[in-house]
Formats: C-alpha cells, structure tokens, sequence
C-alpha cells in the first residue's frame, strides 16, 4: 500500500506558525517554497531544507521535508556534506544575507565553485533581523543601523555578483511578493544540476521601515526579453543596480555538479558502481 | 562623576572608552548587542574606530592586529561567538598581546539559547583555544562592578601581555542597575609597549609572532607563559566572602550572578535559623583557591552553585581536596535558580528540611 502522492501546495506546510514579524518577506518565500515542490511533484521524503542562523533560517522548521538548522554561516558546508552523502536528496538551502554573504561568504564562494548540486534560496533583507537591526553586508552605504548610527560607511555586497563572480552556474533575481515569478525562478533552480543561487529580496519591515514595499516595488522590472542568460557579463550588468531591481534569471550555464564529479573522480580511481568490489575482495587488496 | 542608570552592557561599553580604549570590533549576537551598538555610537565621538566584522573569527583577528600596534582594543560576544574567536584567542595569547573580551554567556552547547549561563567556565578558564595557554578571567556580579571590572581588564591585560576575559552573563549584560565611572584614563597616560609595532625607527624592529619550529625554543616559550600565570597566581587573586550572620554552617561557592541570588538566599536562611555565608571567587583564572580553603574551613557544608551542571566545581573540588564533600546545585539552558531553591538545598545539608 502506498501512501497518496501529496501534491498540493498546503501539504508541506508542517504545523508551526511562523514566528516572523507581520509583514516580513519571508512569508512570502516560504509560500513559493511550498508551491515549486508541489509543481515539481517532489515527495517531502525526497527533499532536505538546510539554514543557518537568521530570521529567515527558521525556515525548515515551516516546510514538511527533512530539516537541518545548522551553523551561523555554515549551512553551505553542511548542505554540501549531506549532498554527498545523499545525492539522491534534493537539497535546498535557506538562509539570510548575514548568514550568506558576511560570516559565510567563503563557504559561498566554494559551494559555487564546486558547483554543489543544492538551491541556494537567499533571503535578501539588508539587515540583521534576528539581533534586531545591525547593518548587514547588504546594507546600502549611509544607511542609519543600530551599529551605524552616523550612517553605514560601507559598501554593500551584492549575492548575485559575487555568485557570477565566484562561478555559479545558475543565478537569479527575485522579489519575496513576486509570486508567480518566484515560483518559476525556484523550480528553474531546482531542476538546475549543480549550485543554483536565488537572492530573494525579502523586505524586513520592523528594522527597514514599514515602507520597504512601496520602496521597491516601484522598481521591479522583469529581464528583457533578448537577454542572453548564458552571457555571464550580461548577467552582471544587472548587479549593483540602484534605480530599479531587475529580476529573472541572470545566469544560467551547463557544468557537473559535485555529484557528477565525484563520479568521474570514482571512474579515474577504477571503482564501477556497476560492479563494486566485495569486501572480501578490497581487504585482499591490502595483502596482495 | 555622578551615578547613572544604565544597562549592563552599555555600561560596559563606557568602561571601555573610559579605560582607553579606541578600537572595537565585533559581529552581532543576542544577549550582548548593546555593547557593539553603544561603541558604534560612542567610539567615533572620541576619535576611535567601531568595526562591524563579517564574522567573530574575523574579529578576534582584528584584535590581533590593533593589539599588535600596541592600542587598547576590546571585542565582546556571546557563547556561540566566542568560540569562534577562539583561534583568534590562542594567537594573542601565544604572541603576547593585551586584548580584553567580553563574554556575555548564554545557554548552550550549540546554538543552544539566548538566556543567561554560566556554561563557558571551563573554556573560559583553562584556554578555550589549542594549546598550552590561559586568559586571566574576571567574572563581575553587579552592573558597577563589570564596569570596574573592565577597566581594570584593560590595565591587568597591558601588565601580564595576555588577553583578559570578562566573563558575565545575560543578566548582568541586560539588567539596568546605578554605575558610576570611577576613574577615566587619559591616552597620553597610559605606559609605553616597546614590544608593539609601531615604526622601527632607530631602534631594533619587533615582530608579533606565535611560529616556533624549534622544539627547545617553543618549550622554553611555553614555560615562559607558565611563569607569567603562576605569577598572577600569586598577585591577582581576588574574591568576595560575605558572612553578615555570623560564624556559618553552610558556604554558598557562587560567582556572577548566582552569587546575588545565594546572598538573598543566606538572609532568608538566617530568619529560619540556619547561618550561611558566600564565597565569590572575583578572578575565575587564577582562581582563589588558598582563600576558599580558608573559607571553607570554618564550615560544615560547602555548596556550589552555577548556572551549569557544574564547572567551578571542579575547581572547588580540585582545591578543597577528594575528602570533603562539596554539594552542587545547578540550572541551565537558561533557567535561573529562585532564593528559594538555594534555601532549600542549604536547609537539606543543615538537617533541617521540611
């Protein structure tokens, strides 16, 4: 007997209520989540949901698959450590811009490099929310913070150029309220082999003003349509934008993952998953 | 100057300013951003720089490097932080530099929670970091005293070249309580560090380092480190004994913010007949222990009392001796004890239960 294939957006609501600030992005977010695995038809035993430590890290504990609350800035690593040892998973990782691009920003840099076959979902919100309202490396500079009282002296990162800078073969753009388009844009990220970044811009309302919507929303814009996503300069001419957001998938290029690596590494050393050596055979290895 | 009602970790931030400090840097973490928020503000009033870093290990190697040019510099977290800073720690330790952090414990292992703790004593006091080191530790009790604390971190960290920890918890760091800043120094004031890298300049050039591949050399370093922490030892010991009812039955071993907690504690069990007293070790590295033997000589029962399940325990174990019993009575993950509770554990030992 087998189990009725949850394919319905509430089915991976878990029975947590969200303990985010009303009106936080985040809301949003976890709404697409639920929507892209039900679209992809993917069963919750098949998924892990990873974070670190953030608002939006509470994430996995509101979605109804494997979760994993790991390390301030170290989701990265532990989403890459399960990925190989599970590749069957599909393995999402959920995490704020302080976890992402401040204290993890090397682990960042190497996950893309390895092109480790996880969603990255980074929930961009400028600001560190849980510790209520220090500047976070995304803060724009001169911005007034808890910790930049005379205005924020320095210049914010932007996920998507470093992703494309540090390699990523997939890269996108999106806003927490987008729905539509954000389900599009994670299940593209999703089906992507290898490390798929999404920089969700997930507007915190408490620490950055109750007007954050009417802030950005007058500058989405969707990517034109002759962009060429395979084109990585392209892609990063839509980084560090100030005037409008553009949103859409930035990048988008064909490399193994991690997975697919590991297996060709295992081919060069002669193991054949087709025929794996005994037990007997590999300790007799040892003693020729 | 006048008292003022201030928050546990403002405060400290203003000890800071007032000892001479100039340089922050720190990476966000609940229950102690009030420091990092107050000297984000406070320092570039005074001409000093605030560092947000990116992370606490970038911190703790900030730290290295201002300290290393000889400035006064404080960094300050909470447990899950300061772990991380400890590969920064172990460095400035091994290379000799005064630095003081601040360590506003919360619940743990992990990420544990936000709540007041007491559970980093062992990584507080016997290195936390590798390697054969320590941190003189301090461990304050009220607001007024982790500013004073603070102040007199910087100049025990500028005496012995070795970073000074001030060890409190999520009560003291949250709690608004009368401070007062007893003494402000001036930077012109403060003794000169020939080690320090400031310009080689007619003289020899000086080198902050913590690489020693000779064997002999590096063993003759470690012991030199040695003789610097028998020599706190002997000259910096310090702790409170607080026996207001007359000679007692029952020691209470608490420091921090247990150790108020057990003094309501002994004036409750004085109304129910039992004398009481508390020994508060102020230094947790070196920690007092000929005083606490003097202490705890006079007493029927010794009882220690943490918010953990029991590090100062090994050390008033390790100094009271394998045939004395001492007793232990702990909360954790952030539950703090009542007076009563101690009241109850004091009456048990006296034989005067229910």
């Amino acid at each position: 007997m087998s189990a009725p294939q949850p394919l319905r957006p509430n089915d991976y609501k878990t029975a947590l209520k969200p303990v985010w600030c009303p009106g936080c992005g985040d809301f949003g977010v976890v709404a697409t989540v639920y929507r892209a695995l039900a679209q992809l038809r993917l069963p919750p035993e098949k998924v892990a949901i990873l974070s670190g430590i953030g608002c939006s890290s509470r994430l996995p504990g509101y979605v109804a698959a494997y979760g994993f609350n790991g390390v301030h800035g170290r989701a990265l690593p532990v989403a890459t450590g399960l990925k190989a040892s599970r590749p069957d998973l599909t393995v999402l990782v959920a995490g704020g811009d302080g976890d992402g691009v401040s204290i993890g920003a090397g682990h960042f840099q190497h996950a893309a490099r390895r092109n480790v076959d996880v969603t990255y979902l980074l929930m961009d919100n400028q600001i560190y929310g849980l510790t209520k309202g220090q500047a976070a490396p995304t803060t724009p500079s001169g911005d007034k913070t808890k910790s930049t009282l005379y205005g924020n002296p320095d210049p914010p990162v932007d996920p998507c150029e470093l992703a494309l800078a540090s390699g990523a073969t997939f890269v996108a753009r999106s806003f927490s309220s987008d729905m539509k388009g954000q389900v599009e844009i994670l299940c593209a990220a999703i089906a992507h082999e290898g490390f798929a970044v999404v920089d969700v811009i997930s507007p915190c309302v408490t620490f950055r003003g109750d007007d954050q919507y009417d802030f950005w929303k007058p500058k989405l814009r969707s990517l034109p349509a002759d962009h060429d996503p395979s084109d990585r300069m392209a892609a990063l001419r839509y980084c560090r934008e100030r005037e409008v957001l553009t949103t859409g998938i930035l990048y988008r290029e064909a490399r193994p993952g991690l997975v697919a690596r590991q297996q060709v590494t295992r081919a060069a050393a002669g193991y054949d998953p087709a025929q794996p050596p005994s037990v007997a055979a590999l300790v007799h290895s040892f003693y020729p | 100057m006048a008292k003022k009602l201030m928050k546990g970790c403002e405060a400290i931030g203003e000890a800071a300013v007032q000892a001479g400090c100039r340089l922050f840097f720190g990476y966000p973490i609940t229950p102690q951003n009030e420091i990092p928020e107050y000297l984000s503000a406070r320092l570039p009033q005074v001409g000093g720089t605030f560092v947000q870093a990116e992370s606490e290990v970038a911190a703790s190697n900030m730290l290295y490097g201002a300290s290393g040019a000889g400035c006064r510099c404080l960094t300050s977290s909470s447990s899950p932080g300061i772990s991380l800073m400890m590969e920064g720690v172990s460095y400035i330790a091994a290379s000799e530099l005064p630095v003081v952090i601040v360590n506003i414990m919360r619940g743990g292992p992990g990420l544990g929670g936000i709540l007041p703790s007491q559970s980093d004593y062992l990584q507080a006091t016997k290195g936390g970091g590798h390697g054969d080191y320590r941190c003189l530790v301090l461990a304050p009790s009220t607001v007024q005293e982790a500013a004073d604390l603070v102040m007199d971190a910087f100049d025990l960290a500028d005496k012995y070249r070795n970073p000074v920890l001030v060890l409190g918890d999520g009560l003291i760091g949250q709690m608004m309580e009368p401070v007062e800043f007893k003494r402000s120094t001036r930077l012109e004031d403060l003794p000169a560090k020939s080690w320090a890298t400031t310009g080689c300049k007619g003289r020899e050039r000086n080198i902050i380092n913590s690489l020693y591949l000779d064997p002999e050399v590096l063993e003759a370093h470690n012991w030199k480190l040695v003789r610097k922490y028998e020599e706190m030892a002997r000259t910096e010991c310090r702790h409170e004994f607080w026996s207001p009812h007359g000679d007692a039955d029952v020691l209470f071993v608490a420091y921090g913010s247990v150790a108020r907690i057990a003094k309501t504690a002994i004036d409750a069990l004085a109304e129910k007949g039992v004398k009481a007293a508390l020994f508060r070790p102020i230094t947790l590295f070196p920690f007092p222990g000929d005083a606490l033997e003097k202490a705890a000589a006079r007493v029927k029962h010794v009882l220690v009392s943490e918010l953990s399940t029991g590090q100062m325990l090994e050390d008033v174990r390790f100094h009271l001796g394998k045939h004395r019993p001492v007793s232990f009575y702990g909360r954790v993950g952030g539950v703090i004890m009542t007076p009563d509770e101690l009241v109850a554990e004091a009456l048990k030992l006296a034989g005067k239960a229910g």
